[in-house]
């Protein structure tokens, strides 16, 4: 495929589906708690209802605070791009880079702890901390987690990563590869600000982290910055899916029915995961800001040991 | 260039820094012109260093050899010789330097009338000449002396406000520790003479006997190390850096610590040629140390140059571990993964040269607008000081290793290079290297958290004292100095192989095997040349691509959006009173949780005074303050001290009498014991 329709199609995918799994995340969590919750496309008209509306947008702030919900986008939809729906729409020599793809996620991550300093609000500076703290911590998992993938792949290009998974017999009863999934789950929850590290649905000051950066934003301003949280959990959750639970092998056929097929059978993995997310969130407890780095130890020594394994049991 | 030859162009190089020099000192009077002559001189000069470097790293292939002095005595000569290692790095002093000396002209207005900005001068442009005599020496003799030269200048310039008491422990901090550094050197040239009879760099090493390759490596290890600031040698960086003027700050971090680099290729790779992979191991652990502990007391700084002192350890840090891979790879044999490593290195080199040049520049701009380097007391700086805030965003990007910015680039290359130097079958090198993957991670993430916090408090938010209420913008030539670095690390974080093609020509030079074909890619794509399928990334696709949906998503908006309408209120105060500067986060607030978390690192210690008034829920007076542990000065250095001290205390009384007669005794033995030794040996 020609490098132009497949990042057209990776764009459009991913923004499409991203404010789904949102709703499926939270019709989940309501359900296994005896609630009707909101509707599936709830986020969407959100997202409609938020751009319709005017920003406030307080007098201490500078450009900063305005650009950072372009700049939040416009990373994750960059992230989303390298992150394939499927391996057969790859483009070849796709320059796609994991390493790349983590460091593109931290100028978003940047500005927005930028924003929650800008306003001189304590709630946007305490979140920034946080975050600072979080992602401090959750990196060296991602890294080595990856760079071992790379090593079994012989690149860490997204796209040679997932083709070189799907020679896998049955990744996740693997040692290397489980250990190396549990250890991407916690980054996963940490990176999108889901229990136990974070709370999506909370705005007590003791326990917010995200929603405290972007706590002064409103309007147009706040869909953006929604908007591009979900493209993130989405890009991440592709990239956990696509390496760890590889599809494109079952599939015998060719031509654009089996890229249909293809982007079919990854949308039912992102919906299980999105199930899976919800529930670990309801079958857990927030933890206390200072036992994340427990957490996060937990993802490294994860990911530490799969490197090992990697050496002692071969691919 | 036709009819120009490259010495010439060196020679008229050298001529106008000791033009500036001397113009300097002549126009001590006027110190404006004295000023202006001066920067001037120095950036002709180091125009025609760029020049001149980059000539000879794409077309003059053969080292240039310049005889300046041809001394009567054998062994002291002053001759240089310029390959590409040296051009390589005669590019980075001279583009810095360049940018430096346009920013002088308007920072050093404020010295005029108050200081002797001519004897300033004279040791500025006397400095960077001596660090262009480092970065060319032939013979260790010359080299020798000019590191003298290099390390006495900066400490005259890191003393030049000495009426400050904390100036002056800052330069006896420097210069103990930079004298224990050179005296390692010493051997290790001593070593040297005393097993070739020469003290040519050139001269093949091959009569040195392993085991005196292995002290000698270890000897300039510990030498390199102390002006490199490796951790534990750090300690004089974080005290030097805030003393010193900011555009000597720059230099001294940007440049002259990178003569330690270059001393390690120079003495290591290109002389002692490297014989066993634990050499690079050790470099390797030693960089991943640096790395991570250099930024995480960054995290814990307030005074902006003491932090930017810190990240230059972690820089520093990034560089070894480039450096580690390739000497570790070389010495097996792996040449493509030596070659890749090292030219992340030398990537990471240049680009900490344009960063942390340019960031010590916009601190030098605060401290000039605020009177303070305590970043506690600043705030709101981006609507007094746009400009000098939009370039420090983009110093603390690209040091932050962020898309689209120069620092990425380097910081991909090392860790491409330390997954090639992964394989089966040795064990020690995997769990060092997968170490210093998650080291690189961990104080990539540090650094972004430190440079929002210097970022956000310094510039974002409300000020937070009258002397930041009151900032205004730095004088344009400033301006333009950091505004060409920021240039820089835009264009080289987005087309990279324009730079990484020269830098390739070093590693031809060094080791004999080429990358840039392999990082080629079409439409500025860098890709890893040893990965078997592709492994690439294109900066400039990943920067149209976020400029494309930033606009799209802007465009859309206007179009199809509601009002669009913004209005402009207050920050949400919960329903209190107006909130004022003091209920924002400070840079305290900002690191306890990392505090918190690495307390074992730190060693937290907090003191909390209250003066109760009438009622104990209403103090008079409140004092809070938190401090951490130096853990190498409190547990390494002071207790060498306090040995030292205590043997020569006891020293004075035993051999250091007073009398005369025992001294003549001590010269009478000391002659008799070298006749003594003349004669057996």
């Amino acid at each position: 495929m020609n490098p132009s329709s497949y990042i057209l199609i990776q764009i459009l995918t991913i923004l499409a589906v991203a404010p789904l799994v949102n709703g499926i995340i939270r019709k989940s969590k309501a359900l296994t708690q005896k609630r009707q919750g909101p509707p599936l496309l709830q986020m969407y008209w959100d997202l409609y209802k938020l751009l319709q509306k005017s920003a406030v947008v307080s007098e201490t702030a500078s450009w900063i605070f305005t650009a950072t919900p372009y700049i939040v986008l416009a990373t994750a939809v960059a992230a989303a791009v390298l992150v394939p729906v499927s391996t057969l729409i790859i483009p070849a020599g796709f320059p796609g880079d994991v390493i790349m793809l983590v460091y593109i996620l931290a100028l978003g991550r940047f500005f927005m702890m930028l924003a929650g300093l800008d306003t001189g609000s304590t709630f946007g500076g305490m979140g920034s901390s946080r975050e600072a703290m979080i992602s401090a911590l959750i990196e060296p998992s991602i890294l080595v987690s990856m760079l071992t993938v790379g090593l079994i792949a012989q690149s860490t290009a997204v796209g040679e990563m997932m083709a070189a998974m799907k020679l896998v017999t049955a990744p996740l009863l693997h040692p290397v590869y489980l250990l190396l999934f549990l250890a991407l789950v916690i980054v996963l929850l940490a990176e999108t600000s889901r229990i136990p590290v974070d709370d999506p649905a909370t705005h007590l000051e003791l326990t917010m982290v995200h929603e405290a950066m972007v706590l002064e934003y409103s309007g147009r301003q706040l869909a953006l910055m929604e908007l591009g949280a979900a493209v993130k959990q989405l890009v991440l959750i592709t990239l956990l899916v696509n390496l760890f639970l590889p599809h494109d092998q079952l599939l015998t056929m060719t031509g654009s029915g089996a890229v249909l097929l293809s982007v079919l059978l990854y949308l039912l993995k992102v919906v299980l995961a999105a199930v899976g997310i919800a529930v670990i969130e309801t079958s857990t407890v927030k933890l206390r800001l200072f036992s994340v780095p427990n957490l996060a130890a937990l993802a490294f020594i994860l990911s530490f040991l799969g490197f090992l394994q990697y050496f002692v049991l071969g691919r | 260039m036709v009819g120009f030859r490259p010495e010439q162009v060196y020679l008229l190089m050298m001529l106008l820094y000791g033009g500036a020099a001397l113009s300097a000192l002549l126009l001590r009077k006027h110190p404006h012109w004295g000023n202006l002559t001066a920067h001037g001189l120095c950036l002709a000069a180091a125009a025609l260093g760029t020049a001149a470097s980059l000539l000879q790293l794409t077309v003059v292939e053969a080292p240039l050899r310049v005889s300046l002095l041809q001394s009567a005595l054998p062994l002291i000569g002053v001759d240089l010789v310029i390959d590409r290692l040296s051009a390589f790095f005669i590019l980075t002093l001279s583009v810095l330097g360049g940018c430096v000396s346009i920013y002088s002209f308007g920072y050093l207005q404020h010295y005029f009338g108050r200081r002797d900005v001519g004897l300033f001068n004279f040791l500025y442009a006397l400095f960077i000449l001596s660090m262009f005599w480092v970065l060319t020496a032939g013979n260790a003799v010359f080299f020798f002396i000019a590191w003298e030269i290099m390390s006495l200048l900066s400490y005259f310039l890191v003393v030049f406000e000495s009426e400050q008491k904390e100036n002056q422990r800052a330069g006896t901090i420097y210069i103990i520790m930079t004298h224990l550094g050179t005296s390692f050197l010493l051997v290790g040239f001593m070593l040297m003479f005393s097993f070739t009879q020469s003290f040519d760099l050139l001269a093949g090493s091959a009569t040195i006997p392993g085991w005196a390759k292995d002290v000698m490596f270890i000897l300039f290890l510990i030498g390199f190390g102390t002006k490199a600031g490796v951790i534990p040698l750090h300690i004089w960086l974080p005290y030097a850096h805030p003393a010193a003027a900011s555009n000597v700050s720059a230099l001294m971090s940007g440049i002259m610590i990178k003569t330690a680099i270059y001393g390690l290729l120079r003495f290591v790779l290109g002389y002692l040629q490297l014989q066993h992979a634990w050499w690079g191991m050790l470099l390797l652990g030693l960089g991943l140390v640096s790395a991570v502990l250099g930024v995480a007391y960054a995290l814990m700084e307030h005074n902006i140059k003491r932090l930017l002192a810190f990240h230059s350890i972690e820089n520093i840090g990034i560089i070894l571990i480039g450096l580690g891979v390739s000497f570790t790879a070389l010495a097996q044999g792996h040449a493509l993964v030596g070659a890749v490593a090292l030219a992340a290195a030398l990537f990471h080199t240049f680009n900490h040269a344009l960063f942390k040049g340019g960031l010590f520049l916009g601190a030098g701009a605060l401290q000039l607008a605020t009177h303070t380097k305590d970043i506690e007391e600043l705030g709101g700086l981006i609507k007094r000081m746009p400009r000098t805030a939009l370039l420090m965003l983009i110093f603390s990007l690209a040091i932050s290793a962020i898309v689209p910015f120069n620092g990425f680039v380097s910081e991909w290359l090392t860790y491409q290079a330390l997954l090639g130097s992964i394989g089966p079958g040795q064990a020690g090198i995997n769990i060092i290297a997968a170490l210093a993957v998650a080291a690189l991670a961990f104080s990539g993430a540090l650094a972004a958290a430190c440079f929002v916090k210097l970022f956000g408090i310094s510039f974002l938010g409300l000020p937070r004292s009258e002397h930041a209420l009151h900032a205004r913008e730095a004088p344009a030539s400033m301006q333009l100095g950091m505004g060409l670095l920021a240039g820089l690390c835009l264009a080289a974080g987005v087309y990279p192989l324009g730079f990484l093609r020269l830098i390739d020509q070093v590693g031809v030079a060094l080791t004999g095997t080429a990358i840039a074909g392999g990082l080629q890619g079409g439409w500025g794509t860098v890709s890893y040349p040893l990965a078997a399928a592709g492994t690439s990334i294109s900066p400039p696709a990943a920067l149209a691509v976020m400029v494309g949906v930033g606009l799209a998503a802007g465009i859309l908006l206007r179009v199809l959006g509601g009002s669009g309408r913004e209005r402009r209120y207050g920050t949400w105060d919960c329903g209190f009173a107006a909130i004022n500067s003091r209920m924002q986060y400070s840079a305290t607030g900002f690191s306890k949780p990392l505090r918190i978390v690495l307390r074992l690192l730190y060693r937290p210690g907090r003191e909390l005074v209250v003066e109760e008034g009438r009622s104990p829920y209403f103090p008079d007076l409140m004092k809070y303050k938190v401090s951490t542990e130096a853990i190498f000065e409190k547990y390494l250095y002071d207790p060498g001290l306090q040995l030292i001290n205590r043997f020569s205390s006891k020293l004075e009384y035993r051999v250091q009498t007073g009398s005369i007669h025992m001294y003549l005794l001590y010269i009478f033995l000391t002659m008799l014991a070298l006749m003594l030794y003349n004669r057996l040996v």
